[in-house]
């Protein structure tokens, strides 16, 4: 579903490469947690999943596609497969919940009979049925996430990166969250979270990827947050 | 769809005050350049219908004339005979018309009754003031000069006039005004695109939020350019219509309400359909000074 193969990016004017002959492989319907300090590399790893940046050495592939090559017109037809959860929400404050959900399908062209089936139903998955009107400045924190949660899976995109999702919340709510990704991986879509959150990777015992200086320096199956001895 | 109009509708609340003077700043630069494009058709008209018409007038000595080419009085019939025969002679000349002094004397009359001080000045004059003209008829409006200079010099010759000469003052303003009104709307284009530059870039930071999630969930370019560019070609459209309005002012008040009636005889003026023709070129100016820099600039703005 994502390969890395030998990518390195090093951005204008820096010395240091922000990931550095990067080589690996998420198969689809994989749940991956991407660790590390800040500055290791996270960002990066995720905004060339976007296309955001573009690898100033090696090859990416996104869902089968290779992402250098893509023409900047298919960009967006990338996008709608890659649904993006970000630590900060960033909800349309001035629109409804169902309207923020919604408005991920209008800029994309769906119907109006499509979305009014699939913001619905996605509310309901992330457990907000009957919020639909509210505005994002009434509701909690978490809340506010699964808003966010819903407008990035309302597309049933074939991967789901989360950016810190639990940054602002509580610990309570931050499980609420992760069973909601969970929930959302079992749909066979893949998950790469970046998280600093180490007793959530810990609870989850996923695969964990560790980035140090732009390089993987672990890569395990059923990894736990820290270093395993 | 309906997203788009959305956005556009909040959009255009919001720049208000921009959108409104990007509307005043493009009105008056198009009204301008349609100013300039309809003087660029009255001196093309002038030209044509001068051009048709144009004619040098000799006028031989009569007995006041007090040219040097004039000491023996009243132009002898040789000497007349002279410049008929240098006239068919010269290569620029199609045709010419003789006028007699009582035909002279009579027009002088037409001209002079319409006012009382010309009433006085014809108490004073008789046929005999009056020369014998030819009327000439050149080949080629442009090259005067050859025959002026010709004939000018011949004795019996008491003046050579040309309309062109006398009109020189009246096209060369037409020609200033044109160059001023042209130049003055280039500059006003210049700022009217600096200010959809402007409007672009704080629209682009007004809605930085909704830009950024359109193309992280995959939104076209195109789609999110489109309200940027209907915004811009109403602001566009609607300046071109208050242009044609300006302009439809000044083809009804100033060239049918003054100029055809006081100065109908010099030319024949522009009129409705060399205002339409003019109209829908500022229309087309507008569309492509909105459309041009919108596209260019939302690209740069939004990333996109």
């Amino acid at each position: 579903m994502i390969r890395f193969d030998k990518v390195t990016k090093t951005y204008p004017g820096q010395k240091r490469a922000a990931l550095d002959g990067v080589d690996l492989e998420i198969e689809k319907g994989e749940f991956v947690f991407l660790v590390g300090a800040s500055g290791s590399g996270k960002s990066t790893f995720l905004r060339l999943i976007l296309r955001e940046a573009r690898p100033t050495s090696g090859r990416v592939y996104v869902a089968g596609k290779e992402i250098n090559k893509l023409s900047s017109w298919k960009v967006p037809k990338l996008r709608r497969q890659v649904g993006t959860v970000f630590q900060d929400f960033r909800l349309l404050p001035n629109k409804t919940v169902t309207e923020n959900v919604a408005f991920a399908l209008q800029v994309i062209g769906k119907s109006r009979a499509e979305i009014n089936t699939l913001v619905p139903e996605t509310l309901e998955m992330v457990g907000l049925e009957g919020k639909g009107h509210r505005m994002p400045d009434e509701l909690s924190g978490g809340e506010q996430q699964r808003v966010a949660v819903a407008r990035a899976f309302v597309n049933r995109p074939m991967i789901l990166i989360a950016d810190e999702p639990t940054g602002n919340l509580d610990p309570t709510t931050s499980v609420g969250i992760m069973k909601l990704l969970d929930r959302i991986n079992r749909t066979d879509t893949t998950v790469v979270m970046a998280t600093h959150d180490s007793s959530i990777v810990d609870q989850m015992r996923k695969r964990v990827i560790e980035l140090e200086s732009g390089l993987i320096v672990r890569d395990e199956a059923r990894g736990i947050y820290g270093y395993q001895n | 769809m309906r997203s788009t109009l959305s956005e556009l509708g909040q959009s255009l609340s919001r720049n208000k005050s921009m959108t409104i003077s990007l509307i005043v700043t493009m009105t008056v630069s198009l009204l301008l350049a349609a100013l300039g494009l309809l003087i660029l058709a009255q001196s093309q008209r002038t030209e044509k219908y001068f051009g048709d018409k144009l004619q040098l007038q000799v006028n031989l000595c009569t007995k006041n004339s007090l040219a040097p080419t004039c000491i023996g009085g009243v132009a002898t019939d040789d000497q007349q005979t002279a410049v008929q025969e240098a006239l068919r002679g010269n290569a620029q000349v199609k045709s010419f018309d003789v006028r007699t002094p009582q035909q002279n004397y009579d027009q002088a009359r037409v001209l002079f009754g319409q006012s009382e001080t010309g009433r006085k000045q014809l108490e004073t004059l008789s046929p005999d003031s009056f020369p014998v003209s030819y009327f000439v008829t050149l080949k080629d409006p442009q090259k005067y000069d050859a025959v002026v200079s010709q004939v000018s010099g011949m004795d019996g010759v008491g003046n050579v006039s040309s309309l062109k000469e006398l009109l020189g003052p009246l096209f060369s303003a037409l020609d200033k005004l044109r160059n001023g009104a042209l130049a003055i709307s280039a500059l006003l284009i210049f700022a009217a695109v600096l200010q959809v530059s402007n409007t672009i870039r704080m629209t682009a930071y007004a809605r930085r939020r909704e830009i950024g999630i359109m193309r992280l969930v995959g939104a076209s370019s195109w789609h999110i350019q489109l309200p940027f560019i209907l915004e811009s070609m109403i602001a566009a459209l609607i300046s071109a219509a208050l242009a044609a309005g300006g302009l439809a002012a000044f083809v009804h008040f100033v060239v049918y309400g003054y100029l055809r009636d006081t100065l109908g005889k010099i030319t024949t003026w522009v009129g409705w359909g060399d205002a339409v023709q003019v109209v829908g070129m500022t229309t087309a100016l507008a569309l492509v000074l909105a459309l041009v820099p919108t596209l260019f600039l939302t690209r740069k703005y939004l990333d996109v």
